[in-house]
């Protein structure tokens, strides 16, 4: 630290340092040097030029499949940063996407009025991608052998505002017993998505518990024989043993949730589009557009979409008129 | 007559069974927590190393090259004949308890899950009583000397990586043009001034190394070549840490030695940070690790040899991982099936993935070690300066007296707000008006900072209060300012009082998940944060996203490789800041 205390007093350590510094020297003329000249954006990473960062929130169904591709993008192109967070649909258009802190949101059902609003007083554009098709799965506990198919309106019953309190209310054969509700929180697109496709404007009920996550209502379901929940087919999927899932009846017979089910068209009305939405002026960098190309290649990719995390494909035909939709709004967005 | 009877009822009366009944109450109290926070550490350390799957035969194998020689040295550190028969009546007399024990229960009551008797053995007698040696050990010449070496060895390599983690995100150009400008002239003035008993340069020091870091503020745009990163930690950092090894070990007497230390470590890191991208090593950081690792174990050693005394502790280094690599050969050589940790090396080293087998945690602890390096460094700052002024500077009376109790209550109340509204603080103020961004690093460590002010400021208060009004009263009596007075009696005083209160705060801070959730920090990053202001990931936030993942590996194995990390990490935090203290104390 103190060279001239050094210098003075020690022969042996100024040679030292003296071979050192010379050594360092001589290795730095020899091209040990770096050049900041034209590598600040990162175009020294090799074949690769794409560099920046991608800040991707919103909807916890969309989250696995968001961060499984994201993942092998991440792995393509190591000066992308890429950053997910899982905050439920409403919660990242209100907070982050439509005041434009976020490049993508993910919704699991489409994006509402009052998000439409608030992302044009803020001048944030985006354009609307279908990710993958979800079946919403109603679970109730293994052990509730009584049960093994709800009618729609039977589920609403149970769901509405005004809902009914004891299973035997829904169907005489029921026990008498009184139901517990598991379901998502209001900030979840699924809640969205539910009320949308099964309640409509008989409101959903607040008697029950709300999570934004699926293990909570995992949980709360193996807890009571007389539960019942909702959430997304993903959880479903790779936990077969711990729960059981109901056929819905929507007029056609009970139909179980499964990727063929969903696929086919067969489960309605809870099969679902899941979504992701990229803003507009993101879209003119480089790196998001590509991304956002990786991502609709990657929709069609059976492995991951369905055997990694559990949710629909979408098909040729689909996968084409996004990318159409796509490369417009890139055009847009970069003139 | 009367007197007689008051005093034989009054003694008569005492009764000695509350105090017996209170004693066990408390013993009671102290058991239920300890034994249900035993419990869960006990699980999620199974499942963290997989050790459900471990079979009895690899457990033997570690623990009879590993343990065992270990305990065998310890024993021979203390050389205590009557330690020797406890621990072995101890480690005998609990195989045969918990083997009866736990298999009556399972026989009796129920089967207890993911658990063995010879794990519940490891857990339940092996620990205690490798932790006992340990301490007792330790007390002994030859195992001081040997916890010493390790300590040194593992710490070294621990202050390494941090450096070495905190160096991904502060531009290392910067820190070469301020070091070379601003901290090795106000060094040298410094020194020089010292030497020659010249007051100019000792003054002059300060400014001119302020001057030096602006103006490598100013330079760093200018300049467009530089060495290399490899050279810059080696003038930067090797070449000061092995200087001042040197040093240390000169002034002992011997300048050939002290060049020695100071030499064949630093010729060796730079032999190995140049070497280390051939073995798929980062060269800076292995630089960094090799010199930190290498400096004060030389230092170390050159003490331990010059003294001469409990020379054989210095083969414990040897003995453990000559032990690791025997049982590894064992289990290799006769096929005894091995357990597959979910933390190991690939965990600490890698990005999250969706399969659980590839799922590392690595962005995330470099945002949390970032974080909390800066949240110590800010809190620190302003919580000493908020006590210090509040317990030295502020009147005790009149209406400035009534304004500062008033502040201090408000104080006391701060630290009982629920974090979520530090959050809202955070992202209002940090990310939104001062536009730090959201769920960047340096917001999230102001927001941290402020969360634990209040605790960081209470306890400083308390440490300097402590100090005697006496040592003040003597100081002013000698003619001391109040400044002087209070940087040489009352901080070096209080210095290890207010390192507790600042540990306890940091433990929390680290483990913090809704404050972060509220400014924004990301569930998920791919890559390690490359600035203060990219976005980031903690380590409790990732834990608590794969708490939530569908797959049952994640919600058991991944989680539990990820909680054991940051105990490991928070661990190792607190045990450099209570090293720090037990210096300070044994300072003053």
């Amino acid at each position: 630290m103190t060279s001239s205390h050094d210098a003075d007093s020690k022969g042996i350590t100024r040679r030292q340092s003296l071979a050192t510094l010379a050594g360092a020297g001589a290795l730095a003329v020899a091209g040990c040097t770096q050049s900041t000249e034209d590598g600040g954006d990162g175009s020294d990473g090799g074949s690769d030029a794409l560099s920046g960062s991608i800040n991707i929130a919103g909807s916890s169904t969309v989250f696995p499949l968001m961060s499984a591709i994201a993942e092998d993008f991440a792995a393509e192109h190591d000066q992308v940063s890429v950053d997910i967070s899982s905050t439920g649909s409403g919660g990242g258009f209100s907070n982050y996407f439509c005041v434009g802190d976020t490049d993508f949101n993910n919704a699991s059902r489409e994006i509402q009025p009052a998000e439409e609003e608030l992302c044009a007083e803020n001048d944030v554009e985006y354009v609307e991608l279908v990710a993958a098709t979800d079946a919403l799965t109603v679970v109730v506990n293994p052990e509730a052998d009584w049960i093994d198919h709800l009618t729609v309106e039977e589920l609403a019953q149970i769901w509405e505002s005004d809902p009914v309190q004891t299973w035997d209310e829904v169907r005489d054969e029921f026990p008498n017993e009184e139901i517990e509700r598991f379901g998502a929180a209001d900030t979840s697109g699924t809640y969205d998505y539910f009320i949308e496709s099964v309640l409509e404007e008989r409101g959903h009920t607040s008697d029950y518990q709300a999570t934004e996550q699926d293990n909570s209502i995992a949980q709360g379901v193996t807890g009571s024989e007389y539960a019942i929940g909702y959430f997304g087919f993903a959880y479903y999927f790779q936990n077969p043993d711990q729960l059981k899932a109901l056929g819905i009846d929507d007029g056609n017979g009970p139909v179980e949730p499964s990727l063929e089910t969903a696929s086919s068209g067969e489960y309605t009305p809870l099969s679902r589009p899941l979504f992701t939405y990229p803003s507009i002026e993101s879209l003119g960098n480089d790196h998001v557009a590509e991304f956002a190309r990786y991502f609709v290649t990657q929709t069609t990719n059976e492995d991951l979409i369905a055997g990694d995390v559990g949710y629909v494909p979408a098909t040729e035909e689909t996968q084409e008129e996004q990318m159409e939709t796509l490369e417009d709004a890139i055009e847009q967005a970069q003139g | 007559m009367a007197t007689d009877n008051t005093n034989a009822g009054g003694f008569g009366e005492v009764s000695r069974v509350r105090g017996i009944a209170f004693e066990y109450l408390s013993l009671g109290a102290s058991v239920i927590g300890l034994v249900a926070l035993g419990v869960l550490l006990v699980y999620v350390t199974i499942d963290a190393f997989d050790l459900a799957n471990a079979s009895p035969e690899w457990l033997l194998t570690y623990f009879l090259t590993l343990v065992v020689p270990f305990l065998a040295f310890c024993l021979y550190s203390a050389s205590d004949p009557e330690v020797t028969r406890r621990a072995l009546s101890a480690l005998g007399g609990g195989l045969v308890a918990v083997a009866a024990l736990f298999t009556a229960i399972e026989t009796f009551v129920a089967p207890i899950p993911r658990l063995s008797w010879q794990l519940a053995y490891l857990f339940v007698v092996a620990m205690p009583v490798t932790a006992y040696l340990t301490y007792i050990g330790s007390r002994g010449r030859a195992g001081g000397v040997g916890f010493g070496l390790v300590g040194r060895l593992v710490g070294g390599a621990a202050i390494g990586l941090a450096v070495g983690t905190l160096f991904l995100v502060f531009d290392s150009l910067v820190w070469f043009l301020a070091y070379t400008l601003g901290v090795v002239p106000a060094a040298a003035l410094y020194a020089y001034g010292r030497r020659r008993s010249v007051n100019w340069a000792m003054t002059a020091a300060v400014p001119v190394g302020l001057v030096g870091l602006v103006a490598a503020v100013f330079l760093r745009g200018v300049i467009v070549t530089y060495p290399s990163d490899l050279i810059i930690y080696v003038w930067t950092l090797a070449i000061p840490v092995a200087i001042a090894g040197g040093l240390v070990v000169a002034d002992r007497g011997s300048r050939l030695a002290g060049a020695a230390t100071g030499g064949v470590p630093l010729a060796v890191a730079v032999a190995g940070g140049f070497l280390a991208g051939g073995f798929g090593v980062p060269g800076p950081t292995a630089l960094i690790v090799l010199v930190t690792v290498g400096v004060p174990t030389a230092v170390y050693l050159h003490r331990v040899i010059d003294e001469g005394d409990g020379l054989v502790g210095l083969a414990l280094p040897v003995l453990l991982v000559g032990g690791a690599l025997v049982g590894a050969l064992v289990v290799e050589a006769w096929g005894v099936p091995a357990p597959d940790p979910w933390l190991d090396a690939s965990f600490v080293t890698e990005a999250p993935s969706r399969t659980a087998e590839d799922a590392g945690l690595y962005p995330a602890i470099v945002g949390s070690v970032i974080i909390i390096a800066l949240v110590a460094v800010l809190s620190f700052v302003l919580g000493v300066g908020t006590s210090v002024f509040l317990e030295e500077y502020t009147p005790e009376s009149g209406i400035l007296g009534s304004l500062t109790r008033l502040i201090q209550v408000n104080i006391a109340n701060l630290a009982a707000i629920p974090s979520v509204v530090y959050g809202l603080l955070g992202l209002g103020l940090f990310a939104n008006l001062l536009g730090f961004g959201l769920g960047t690093a340096v917001t999230a460590s102001l927001t941290l900072s402020l969360l634990i002010l209040p605790i960081t400021i209470i306890s400083a208060q308390e440490a300097i209060r402590s100090v005697p009004d006496d040592l003040r009263r003597g100081s002013d009596a000698m003619g001391a300012t109040r400044w002087q007075t209070t940087k040489n009696v009352v901080l070096p005083e209080a210095f290890p009082g207010i390192l507790t209160g600042t540990i306890l705060a940091l433990g929390r801070a680290i483990g913090e998940t809704a404050p972060l959730i509220m400014i924004g920090a990301a569930t998920t990053v791919f890559s390690a944060p490359a600035s203060l202001f990219s976005r980031f990931s903690a380590m409790p936030m990732q834990i608590y996203a794969w708490a939530n993942f569908p797959q049952a590996e994640f919600r058991y194995g991944v989680v539990a490789a990820g909680v054991i990390t940051l105990l490991i990490i928070l661990i190792g935090m607190n045990g450099t800041a209570i090293l720090l203290r037990n210096r300070a104390e044994r300072g003053s």
